[in-house]
C-alpha cells in the first residue's frame, strides 16, 4: 500500500513533467521493466483521462447550449420579422379602410351603416372600402353611405362581417362630440347622442373633437350564441329584443357617458313586444347577467306578474325554495339543498351502470355533463346529456330519467320549473373485457361469480340474475313468486317502491316458512300506473285483500330476464311536457299548432336511438374544419340535421334569414341531411346523401310521411350509420 | 468559419467555442443516427462522444487530422454507434482501412475512459470534490485541506489517495463486468 501510494505520486510527478533528467529515464525503465509498476501507470492514466472527460463534457455541454441559444435566437429572430412584416402589411391594408372623417362642424349628422350590397337604400355612393379577407367564400364587403339629411361629409370606416368569423366585430363609428349625432347602424339600432356626452374617466372634463364609437349588434341568434351571450337577469330570464355592446374610445383611451347625459337607443323590431326595458350586462364567470338599468326606459312595462312567471325557469341555486328529494323534507332550504343535491347524486352513482363505458375504446374518467328540468310538477323532464360516446350520454338519459319526482321549487309562493345540471364522472379501467351490453337477453349459464351484487346492480346489469346468490337477489324470486309471474319485471324502483307499501301496510306477510302468504291490499291495484294488475282467481277476501301464497320454485323457473327498464321519456310542445303517446296525438291534430317542425324533429331524432351529440363536440376533430351552411328556398319552417355516417352524432341547424347554419363541421365528411317539416299537421320529410363541402348547393324534395314511414325510414339510417 | 479557424480555437485553448463552432455539424450526425434506428438523445449522446475523441485526439502531438471535421466526426460517430449497437462483426472488422482502424481503437480506448469516468462518478460527492480540486485546479494538498476543511494537508493528502483507491476498484470491477 505504502509502496502504491509512492508510485501513484511519483506518476503524478511524471505528467506533471516534474522530475529531474535523471529520474525521469530511471521512472521510464522501470515502466519498461516492472510488469505490475506498467499496470499502475496505465491504470492511472485511464484514470486521468476519464476525470478529463468530465471537463470536456462540461465545455460539450457549454457549447451545446451556446448553439441551442443562436440556433434559437435566429429563429426567433426571423419569426419576428416576418411577424413585423406581416403587422405592418395589415395595419397599412386596416388603414386604408379606417379613413378620417373630414367633418368641419355639423350641427347634426346622421349615418347610416350599411354594409351589404343587397340593401341597398334609394341613392347611393358607394366607396371602395372593400377588405381583403382570407376567407373567400364570402364576397368583399362593401360599404354604402346615405346622407339623410343634409350635412358636411361625414366618412367612416365600417369593419364588418358577421358571419365568417367567431366573435363579430365591432363596427367603428367615428363622430364629432361638438354635435348631436344620430347613428343607424346596419342592422337597425338607432343611436342619438347629444353634444358633450362622453367624459374622460379620470379629469372628469368633457371630450372634445372626434372620439371612436365601437358598437356591436346581437340581434341574430348566431351571432348571440356565438358571443356567448345569454338572457338571464339575476336568474330570471330575459327575452331578448337585441343586445347592444358600446365603448367610447379616444385614441385608445376609454370614454365614459357624462352622468346626467344619455344615448338613446333604439332597438329595431318586426314584431313589437311589450315590455322591453334596458338591461345592462355585466360578466360573471363565463355568463353574463343583465341588470334593469335606470338609464332610460323605451317603453314601460305593462305586464302581470303572473305572465311573467308563467313560464319562468329559476336555477338551482337561485330558487327560493329547491325542489325537494323525496326524503329531504327539512325545515331550512339550504339543508333541503345540500340533502337534494346529495341525494341525486348516491342516486346517479347507485343507479349508473359503468359497464356500458366498456368496449367503447375509451379509458380512463368519464366526463358526462347533463342537464335536465325539474318541472312545477316535481317530474324530471328535458333530460340531456353529453359525453365522450353516445352510449355514455344514453346511460346518463336513461338514469336520470328513473329519478323519482321530487315536490317542485317554489318562487314566490309558485312552483317553478328549475333546471339542474350534473356532471357524472366515472373511471373505465383499461384491460377490461366487455360483452354485448345492450340488450342481452337471459343467457344460459354465466360462468360462476365470486363477487356480490346487490339488487341494484341486478337488475340494471345484463348479467343472468340467477348465477348470482345474494340475499337481494332472494328479494326479485320473492316478488315473482308473489305474483305468481316468472317475468314479473323487477328492478331496483320495484323493490323500494315494494318496501315502501310494506311499510304502509299495502303489503303484509305473516305465517311461516312453509305456511308463508302474502296480503296484497286493493289499493294496490288501483294505483295510477303501478304494476300490480294480477286479479285473476285468487280470491278476493274482506277488505279487499287478495291472498297469495307464493309458490315454490318448481312453478318459478330460474332462468330470468335481465331488463333495463326504460322510463317513459318526455318531450317538448313549446312549453309544455308531453309524453310520447300525448306528443303523437298531438302531432296528427292539423288544428293543432303547438308543436313546431323543430319539436318534431326532435322527437322523431330521439326516438330513433341515433346518437345525438352537441355542436361543440368536434372542436377538437381530426380533419379540417369547414362551416357549413345550407341556403333553400323551399324549406321554410322546415327543421334539418345533419346525421354524420361515420360519428353515430347529429348535428342541430340555426335557422336565420334562409339559410340552415349548422356552424363548423369536419369537412369531407359522409353525411346525411334530415330535413323534417311539419304543416297542418301533417309531416313531410326528405333525406340527401351527401359530403361535407364549403358553399353547398342542393334542395330538398319533401315527401308526406306518417309518422311511423318516418321512423322507419330514420331506422334505415341506423343501418347507414356504422 | 473554417476547419482551420476551429484548430485555431481549440490551439488558443478556447475549447468551448470551438466546439460550439462544431454544433453546426451536430444536425447532419443526429440524421445519421436517426436514419440507423437511434433517438434524439442518442444522437446527441454519439455526437458528444466523437467531440470528446476528436478533442482528445487533437491534444495528442502526433495526430494530423487528413479530412474536414465534419467527415472526421462523421465516421466517428458511426463507429460509437455501432459499438452502442454491437453491430460490428468481425467481417466488419477485417475490411476497415488503416484509417477506420485507428477511428476504431479511439473509441475502444475512449470506452475505457467512459468507464473510469463512471467510476469516478459513484464514488461520492466529496471524494469527487477532493480529486477534482487536485488534478484539475492542481491544488496543492494544503489548499485542498484549507478548501474541504480538512485538519491538515496530510489527511487532504491520505483522503485523496483514498478516493483515488475507491474509484480504481470500481473501475476494476466495472471493466470485469464488461469483459465477461
Amino acid at each position: 500500500m505504502k509502496t502504491h501510494t509512492q508510485y501513484i505520486e511519483l506518476i503524478n510527478d511524471y505528467l506533471n513533467n516534474t522530475l529531474s533528467q535523471k529520474a525521469q529515464t530511471e521512472f521510464e525503465s522501470k515502466l519498461q521493466g516492472d510488469v505490475e509498476f506498467n499496470e499502475i501507470y496505465q491504470e492511472h492514466i485511464i484514470f486521468l483521462n476519464g476525470l478529463n472527460r468530465i471537463q470536456i463534457k462540461d465545455d460539450i455541454l457549454k457549447a451545446k447550449r451556446a448553439y441551442r441559444t443562436e440556433q434559437w435566437l435566429k429563429i426567433s429572430g426571423i419569426s419576428i420579422i416576418v411577424i413585423g412584416a406581416l403587422v405592418m402589411l395589415y395595419t397599412l391594408v386596416f388603414n386604408s379602410s379606417d379613413m378620417e372623417p373630414t367633418s368641419k362642424n355639423s350641427d347634426f349628422n346622421t349615418i347610416i351603416l350599411d354594409s351589404t350590397s343587397s340593401k341597398t337604400i334609394e341613392k347611393q355612393q358607394p366607396l371602395d372600402l372593400s377588405e381583403e379577407k382570407t376567407d373567400t367564400s364570402k364576397t368583399a364587403s362593401q360599404i354604402d353611405v346615405n346622407y339623410t339629411t343634409t350635412s358636411q361629409h361625414l366618412r367612416f370606416g365600417s369593419t364588418q362581417s358577421t358571419t365568417t368569423e367567431i366573435t363579430k366585430r365591432a363596427q367603428i363609428i367615428r363622430l364629432n362630440t361638438q354635435s348631436d349625432t344620430i347613428i343607424k347602424c346596419k342592422e337597425g339600432t338607432v343611436l342619438r347622442i347629444t353634444k358633450g356626452s362622453f367624459i374622460h374617466p379620470y379629469s372628469q372634463k368633457p371630450v372634445t373633437g372626434t372620439i371612436d364609437l365601437r358598437l356591436t349588434e346581437y340581434y341574430k341568434l348566431s351571432d348571440i350564441l356565438m358571443a356567448n351571450l345569454s338572457t338571464v337577469s339575476n336568474g330570471n330570464q330575459l327575452e331578448t329584443g337585441g343586445m347592444l355592446h358600446i365603448e367610447a374610445k379616444q385614441n385608445d383611451a376609454d370614454l365614459k357617458l357624462k352622468p346626467d347625459a344619455s344615448i338613446e337607443i333604439s332597438f329595431p323590431t318586426s314584431n313589437k313586444k311589450d315590455g322591453m326595458q334596458l338591461f345592462s350586462g355585466e360578466w360573471k364567470d363565463e355568463n353574463i347577467n343583465w341588470t334593469l338599468s335606470n338609464i332610460e326606459q323605451l317603453e314601460h312595462l305593462d305586464i302581470s306578474k303572473e305572465l311573467i312567471e308563467e313560464h319562468i325557469e329559476v336555477p338551482f341555486n337561485v330558487v327560493e325554495v329547491v325542489p325537494t328529494y323525496p326524503g329531504c323534507e327539512a325545515e331550512d332550504n339550504e339543508s333541503r339543498k345540500k340533502c337534494t343535491t346529495e341525494a341525486i347524486s348516491n342516486f346517479i352513482r347507485r343507479k349508473f351502470n359503468t359497464d356500458v363505458g366498456l368496449g367503447l375504446g375509451l379509458t380512463g374518467r368519464q366526463r358526462i355533463l347533463s342537464i335536465f328540468k325539474i318541472d312545477q310538477e316535481g317530474k324530471i323532464v328535458f333530460i340531456q346529456s353529453r359525453a365522450a360516446h353516445p352510449r355514455l350520454s344514453e346511460e346518463a338519459d336513461r338514469v336520470i330519467a328513473l329519478l323519482p319526482q321530487m315536490s317542485p321549487g317554489m318562487q314566490r309562493g309558485k312552483p317553478v320549473t328549475v333546471p339542474y345540471s350534473l356532471p357524472i364522472f366515472f373511471e373505465i379501467e383499461s384491460g377490461q373485457s366487455s360483452g354485448e351490453l345492450y340488450g342481452t337477453i337471459g343467457r344460459d349459464t354465466v360462468s360462476s361469480s365470486t363477487s356480490v351484487v346487490s339488487a341494484d346492480e341486478i337488475s340494471l346489469k345484463s348479467v343472468e340474475m340467477d348465477t348470482i346468490y345474494t340475499e337481494r337477489r332472494g328479494m326479485v324470486e320473492l316478488i315473482r313468486e308473489v305474483m305468481h309471474d316468472k317475468n314479473f319485471p323487477v328492478d331496483s324502483q320495484f323493490i323500494d317502491e315494494w318496501n315502501q307499501y310494506k311499510k304502509q301496510k299495502l303489503i303484509r306477510n305473516y305465517g311461516e316458512n312453509n305456511t308463508k302468504r302474502f296480503i296484497l291490499r286493493k289499493p294496490l291495484f288501483e294505483l295510477e300506473g303501478g304494476k300490480f294488475k294480477i286479479l285473476e282467481d285468487d280470491s278476493v277476501t274482506r277488505g279487499g285483500h287478495v291472498i297469495r301464497k307464493p309458490w315454490d320454485e318448481s312453478r318459478i323457473p330460474t332462468t330470468t330476464r335481465v331488463m333495463n327498464l326504460r322510463p317513459k321519456q318526455f318531450f317538448a310542445a313549446g312549453t309544455e311536457v308531453l309524453t310520447t303517446d300525448e306528443f303523437e296525438a298531438r302531432l296528427g291534430d292539423a288544428t293543432d299548432t303547438s308543436i313546431t317542425s323543430k319539436d318534431a324533429n326532435y322527437y322523431v331524432l330521439k326516438s330513433s336511438k341515433l346518437g345525438w351529440i352537441n355542436c361543440d363536440r368536434f372542436i377538437n376533430g381530426r380533419t379540417k374544419r369547414i362551416k357549413y351552411k345550407l341556403k333553400i328556398k323551399n324549406a321554410e319552417g322546415a327543421q334539418i340535421s345533419m346525421v354524420f355516417k361515420s360519428y353515430n352524432s347529429i348535428l342541430p341547424s340555426w335557422y336565420t334569414n334562409g339559410v340552415y347554419d349548422f356552424q363548423t363541421v369536419g369537412a369531407n365528411e359522409s353525411i346525411v341531411l334530415v330535413a323534417i317539416q311539419r304543416k297542418d299537421g301533417k309531416l313531410y320529410y326528405d333525406l340527401v346523401e351527401t359530403k361535407t363541402e364549403a358553399n353547398p348547393q342542393l334542395d330538398f324534395d319533401f315527401k308526406e310521411v306518417s309518422l311511423e314511414e318516418l321512423k322507419s325510414e330514420l331506422e334505415k339510417l341506423n343501418g347507414v350509420i356504422k | 468559419m473554417s476547419d482551420q479557424d476551429i484548430l485555431v480555437l481549440f490551439k488558443n485553448g478556447q475549447r468551448d467555442k470551438a466546439f460550439k463552432k462544431l454544433y453546426r455539424l451536430y444536425p447532419r450526425i443526429e440524421k445519421l443516427i436517426l436514419s440507423k434506428g437511434g433517438s434524439k438523445a442518442d444522437a446527441s449522446d454519439v455526437f458528444q462522444e466523437a467531440l470528446i475523441i476528436l478533442n482528445r485526439n487533437l491534444q495528442t502531438s502526433n495526430f494530423k487530422l487528413t479530412s474536414s471535421f465534419y467527415t472526421y466526426l462523421y465516421s466517428v460517430s458511426r463507429f460509437v454507434w455501432s459499438d452502442l449497437q454491437r453491430s460490428l462483426t468481425k467481417q466488419h472488422l477485417q475490411e476497415l482501412n488503416a484509417q477506420e482502424v485507428q477511428v476504431f481503437q479511439d473509441v475502444i480506448e475512449e470506452k475505457k475512459y467512459q468507464l473510469a469516468e463512471h467510476a469516478f462518478l459513484e464514488i461520492g460527492k466529496r471524494c469527487q470534490h477532493l480529486l477534482q480540486l487536485f488534478y484539475h485546479k492542481a491544488m496543492s494538498f494544503k489548499e485542498i485541506a484549507n478548501v474541504m476543511q480538512f485538519k491538515s494537508a496530510k489527511i487532504a493528502k491520505n483522503q485523496k489517495y483514498k478516493c483515488l483507491q475507491k474509484a480504481k476498484d470500481i473501475y476494476k470491477t466495472k471493466i470485469k463486468t464488461v469483459q465477461y
